[in-house]
């Protein structure tokens, strides 16, 4: 592999390098996806432009609304962030799952988002919150919802040059509480074969969901939102039945392939399992909070 | 090819290397700087052989780019310990028998360094020692013994009441 | 039994190589280099079995950096192997495999050698390709269609596309299968693993003025490496070295020529060093892998489960060239004998060309196929005779003075020693049906390989020993142990022990650092060595103290006789001077044991060296909806015969195991129409850390005769029971019987669905 790498030190700059090279120029922070995909000949680019210096992209800061994290914020910096522990704990289950320790310390959420890849374990869980990325480009800046930024198998919403430098979702309401599992191969260093992240709200008597966010990864060409399985739990009461029944609407939802780590078929069937314990999941942990 | 030249910190030692830009840290280590402790197999970040220290914290060096680490700090094997003055955590590896074929070691006592260093004074679990190691393969030992060792230097550092 | 007082023998020492390791100072291939070195990489094929229309590499040839090229036309057309001598070192008028080399390029970067790879054009017209070992069987289309002119070991049976068949036959099967109570048919596959060592394979050349090539490399076999270099370059072999500096895991995988060829050719081309690397994907596409089988066996019993009789075939897939195959199909027949009385036996292994990567002999070669279908059809039986596992292994295996397979004589029999220990510590007889939770056991024998070690011994001036061997330490601390042997038999203390590097110009032949026989061979040339040390020793310090060599003994590093004393090192000294130094040579071959050769055909290892045997008993839980298995605790009871190093053994115990887990649970080279899917290893699923539970190590002694201090062999057994005792186990959680490895969720969930329908 040969490329030259740029060190620009403002997102200004960055967007200009990235223009004037572009076609053949990349952003790279972590370059836990980047510098493989380079040297497995899948991409060649001539200029490599490094963002991990580039300020205002880094840090996780909360409000009265909820909470932002800074483009280049790390996988170690999610899993031992105390915030995260509570009602928000799918964050940690799904950033310590991403590759090592070692792959956590250096690869950002932004560049594991921006890769886009169907099995990515933390852009499930940021979609059950209903994330949204904050984007800077040539244009100007904007901001795009994550289920609307991702399109494909490593392809996004993404426009030439333009560079995400935050991410941000809402707080929790009351009776809350999250959950990401992941299924694979073996414990860990695992591209997921099936992953969910699961966000469930209940009613005040702690009975019924009043609000189910489901998010799979790894059973299509990007994860997603199954709309008909959290439809369907509206109203219904939190119960081992329904959130069965509902893993069968997301099963049914998915589009999985089958390669060299599983079938289609086993996928999906994974899917109604990991959904239903999913919610399970979460139903224990509202209930343990609310005791 | 351009040639830059990267100040680096290794070890404690101000490096000012000519580097092609395209070179990762590990390239650098072992074919610039000659730190060969610091070892190469898969170069994908798959199995943790090439682990160095970042800032102290445990990174693969075969997918960090040499250049974007300017003016950092970088810690390898060489850097925690010398045959006179052993590192608890190498002295232990060597009494528990963890080390077999050798390879992976080096990676594997700098993971396990990284991990002790973020919680000084906390005595983990076999589990969590095992978490923390899982991103650095070995073959050999099937981890038993090494999960001894890093127990083992963790009541070691502790009664020394010191965190190297 | 009376343990000897041994001082270092038998005791948790240190290995004497660790603060290398630790420290980041141990050199191993990987780190070797020389100045003015240029960088080799192979191109490889990427079809699976084409006939090579055209190789032009004038592009590659102008590539800024490229400093040589070569190609099967610039070297002398050597076919090389061990059983058979099918193995070229570039593809000669066709490609047999994906990944089969075709040409090698010497530059200055890496990258230049890269961008010289992808500018060489090769012309590919493809045949037929045949990747199934049963299909090959039948098949019309030849692999080697010049089969008959290769030469090959006069024990090897050979025809069309089967590299080598073996057979052991003992009674009257068939007569036996008429009478039987019941009989029991079952097959079962296996897939192709990687040895999976960290260090991949790699070698330094260099040609002197001379016309000799030193090569440094990582090679388990540097004599076998050293001959194979020879014919290759078409050198006697004096003329080849080969220097092991330090080898990052073997497994077996290291042992035949891996890229030293590609280097030596390089470096006499371009007249400069060359080291050459494998990448992980070379490692995973066109290394030795451990063969796929299909194993059919068909087992007769009384109605009390006695073993009456079994025939059974194993097809082992050698791919591309034979390679250990015909040795891995013969070895195959004694691990389905098992440690069992069996009235009659008729045994087939079959090795089979498939246009898939050549195999090699990855630990236990033969081992864990084997053994996994003769131990879950075992427990097959049980459960239909309504037997306890644990009841009907006891009722059938062997004792002292029984005949084997072969005919052979069972000797320091230890199996049911064995199975009770670790039957007792899983906690066996408290095997409560939990829904998905159960408990499986499973057994084996296994052979300590033969093959002889020489050995060098000095003792220097000031009281330390040098051992000079050409056995590779290769991680298990099998030198560290021949090493104790030789402190304990000089009164000296392991940390007097200087061990030099591996070189085929100055070492010793050994056989090689292979089949569990370092600790054992080496072991007993050092002792060898140490008795005509002390023998030298005595007739100096008789002279100098003035005293009989009756009854003198080595003690505290001196030569004692009655209260006259004088040190080891004085006299060390005084040899020096006076007659050229206390030298010794020590040497070791192990008498393969007699057996009946009317029973085997065309087997080339038909008995075992002082045998070993195994039970392993593991604790698991299936998740009834995912199939995900959790091992909740694992125990080995294995018989080393005399544990020189408790720590070692029970590293090799702990490792083995874990790769046996993988094999067992989630490793597979997958191929699909002749390409390998996953030729990584985010996609090769090695066992993490948190993937293999705390093994428990159960150290069973049961004396060899031949063995040093009664040692066995010890490094191969733990990789052969895990598929066996963990399938089992599945069995029991789940009442479905695997049947083909790995042994993955998928598949568990499958066959329970498909047993609830």
């Amino acid at each position: 592999m040969s490329f030259d790498l740029h060190r620009p030190a403002t997102v200004t700059e960055a967007i200009d390098l990235a223009q004037r090279l572009s076609p053949t120029a990349r952003y790279i922070a972590g370059g836990t996806d980047t510098i493989i995909q380079i040297n497995r000949k899948k991409i060649d680019p001539a200029h490599l432009i490094d963002v991990t210096c580039l300020p205002g992209m880094s840090g996780i800061t909360e409000t009265a609304d909820g909470f932002g994290l800074g483009a280049l914020t790390n996988y170690r910096a999610i899993e031992t962030h105390p915030a995260f522990r509570g009602g928000l704990r799918a964050l940690i289950e799904a950033a310590s799952v991403v590759g090592g320790r070692q792959v956590r310390n250096i690869a950002t959420i932004a560049g594991n988002i921006v890769n886009a890849s169907p099995a990515a374990d933390f852009v499930p869980a940021l979609l059950a919150l209903d994330a949204v990325l904050d984007i800077a480009g040539p244009a100007g800046r904007r901001a795009v919802a994550l289920r609307d930024f991702i399109v494909g198998p490593g392809k996004t919403d993404l426009a030439p040059a333009e560079i995400v430098t935050g991410v941000r979702f809402a707080r929790l309401p009351a009776n809350s509480a999250t959950a990401f599992l992941k299924e694979g191969r073996r414990r860990a260093m695992e591209i997921s074969v099936v992953c969910v992240a699961a966000c469930l709200t209940l009613d005040a008597d702690g009975s019924r969901c009043t609000s189910v966010r489901l998010a799979i990864g790894a059973a299509g060409p990007k994860a997603l939102r199954p709309q008909k399985a959290e439809a369907y739990l509206i109203g219904q009461t939190a119960a081992q039945s329904t959130f069965a029944a509902a893993g069968q609407l997301a099963a049914e939802a998915c589009a999985p392939i089958s390669d060299v780590r599983a079938s289609a078929d086993y996928r999906r069937r994974l899917v109604a399992i990991v959904v239903e314990r999913a919610l399970t999941t979460c139903l224990e942990r509202i209930a343990e909070e609310r005791r | 090819m351009t040639r830059k030249i990267l100040n680096i910190i290794v070890n404690g030692e101000s490096h000012q290397v000519p580097i092609e830009l395209h070179w990762t840290l590990l390239q650098v280590l072992r074919n610039e700087i000659g730190m060969m402790g610091t070892k190469e197999n898969c170069l994908e970040a798959e199995c943790g052989v090439c682990t160095v220290l970042l800032d102290g914290r445990a990174v693969n060096s075969c997918i960090l780019l040499a250049g974007q680490v300017e003016g950092r700090s970088i810690t390898t094997i060489e850097g925690i310990g010398n045959p006179e003055h052993l590192h608890p955590l190498q002295e232990t590896f060597i009494e528990c028998g963890a080390v077999q074929c050798g390879y992976c070691i080096p990676g594997m006592i700098l993971t396990a360094k990284s991990f002790l260093d973020e919680n000084p004074g906390c005595r983990p679990t076999r589990d969590e020692i095992r978490e923390a190691l899982a991103g650095t393969l070995c073959r050999c030992t099937g981890y038993r013994k090494i999960v001894d060792a890093v127990a083992a230097a963790v009541e070691r550092m502790s009664i020394s009441g010191q965190h190297q | 039994m009376s343990v000897p007082n041994y001082r270092v023998a038998g005791r948790r020492l240190a290995r004497i190589d660790g603060v290398g390791k630790v420290t980041g100072k141990h050199v191993y291939a990987a780190d070797f280099k020389l100045p003015g070195m240029l960088y080799g990489k192979v191109l490889r094929s990427s079809r699976a079995h084409a006939l090579i229309k055209k190789v032009d590499t004038s592009r590659a040839a102008s590539i800024p950096g490229v400093r040589g090229i070569i190609t099967s036309a610039d070297i002398p057309a050597v076919r090389y192997g061990q059983a058979v001598r099918d193995t070229t070192v570039f593809a000669l008028d066709r490609v047999l495999f994906t990944g089969h080399a075709i040409a090698a390029v010497a530059a200055t970067s890496l990258e230049a050698a890269e961008r010289a790879l992808a500018a060489i054009e090769v012309e590919y017209e493809d045949l037929p390709g045949l990747f199934d070992p049963e299909a090959a069987l039948d098949s019309n289309v030849r692999i080697h269609p010049d089969w008959e002119s290769y030469k090959a070991l006069p024990i090897i049976a050979r025809h069309g596309n089967i590299s080598g068949r073996s057979r052991i036959r003992v009674g009257d099967v068939e007569a036996t299968f008429a009478e039987a109570y019941r009989i029991y048919e079952h097959r079962f596959t296996t897939a192709l693993v990687h040895p999976g060592y960290t260090e991949p394979r790699v070698a330094t050349a260099d040609w002197d003025a001379s016309g000799n090539v030193t090569v440094w490399c990582n090679t388990q076999l540097p004599f076998d490496t050293q001959n194979t270099l020879a014919e290759i370059l078409d050198l006697p072999a004096a003329r080849v070295r080969v220097s092991v500096p330090g080898i990052g895991g073997g497994f077996g995988g290291k042992l035949r020529i891996g890229v030293e060829h590609f280097a030596a050719l390089l470096a006499r081309k371009t007249a400069r060093p060359v080291k050459v690397m494998s990448t992980s994907e070379e490692e995973l596409t066109s290394a030795l892998p451990r063969q796929a089988s299909v194993v059919l066996l068909k087992t007769a019993v009384d109605k009390d489960g006695h073993l009456l009789a079994r025939s059974g075939k194993i097809i082992v897939d050698c791919g591309a060239c034979a390679g250990s195959g015909p040795g891995t199909a013969a070895i195959s027949l004694q691990v389905m004998a098992g440690p069992y009385r069996t009235g009659a036996l008729e045994l087939e292994g079959i090795a089979v060309y498939t246009n898939k990567v050549p195999s090699g002999s990855f630990r236990a070669p033969a081992g864990p196929m084997a053994n996994f279908a003769m131990e879950c059809q075992m427990d097959m039986i049980a459960k239909d005779l309504g037997l306890d596992p644990l009841e009907i292994r006891l009722r059938n295996i062997v004792r002292d003075g029984d005949a084997g397979p072969s005919g052979e004589i069972h000797k320091s029999v230890s199996i049911e020693e064995c199975l009770r220990k670790a039957a007792d510590a899983i906690g066996w007889h408290d095997r409560n049906p939990e829904p998905g939770r159960g408990k499986g056991i499973a057994c084996s024998w296994w052979m300590t390989t033969g093959g002889s070690s020489g050995v060098y011994v000095k003792i220097n001036p000031d009281g330390t020993a040098t051992l000079v061997s050409g056995a590779v330490e290769i991680g298990t601390g099998a030198i560290t142990g021949a090493a104790q042997i030789l402190a304990e038999e000089l009164s000296l203390d392991l940390t007097d022990i200087n061990v030099t590097g591996v070189d085929t110009q100055v070492a010793p032949f050994d056989y090689g650092a292979q089949g569990s026989r370092t600790t054992f061979s080496v072991g007993n040339a050092c002792l060898a060595a140490a008795a005509d040390l002390r023998r030298q020793m005595f007739e100096l310090a008789a002279k100098q103290l003035d005293a009989p060599v009756d009854g003198m003994v080595l003690r505290d590093k001196h030569v004692v006789a009655g209260s006259k004393s004088i040190s080891i090192a004085e006299l060390a000294r005084i040899s020096r001077l006076a007659g050229g130094g206390l030298i010794a040579h020590g040497t070791a071959i192990s008498p393969a044991p007699p057996y009946d050769p009317t029973r085997t055909e065309n087997h080339p290892l038909p008995a075992w060296n002082s045998p070993s045997y195994h039970a392993h008993a593991v604790d698991l839980s299936v998740d009834q909806a995912t199939g995900k298995v959790t091992i909740n605790r694992y125990v080995v009871a294995q018989d080393v015969g005399f544990a020189i190093n408790p720590t070692y053994i029970e590293g090799q115990i702990e490792g083995g195991v874990a790769q046996g887990i993988g094999q067992a649970l989630s490793e597979e080279i997958a191929y699909q129409d002749g390409r390998v899917m996953n030729a990584n290893l985010t996609d090769y699923k090695m066992p993490t850390a948190m993937d293999v539970p705390d093994i428990e190590s159960i150290i069973v002694e049961c004396r060899s005769a031949a063995g040093p201090y009664g040692a066995k062999g010890v490094g191969e057994p733990p990789c052969i029971q895990p598929p066996a005792a963990i399938g089992n186990a599945i069995a029991a959680a789940t009442g479905c019987w695997p049947r083909s490895l790995p042994m993955t969720a998928e598949k568990i969930s499958a066959a329970l669905r498909a047993e609830r329908t």
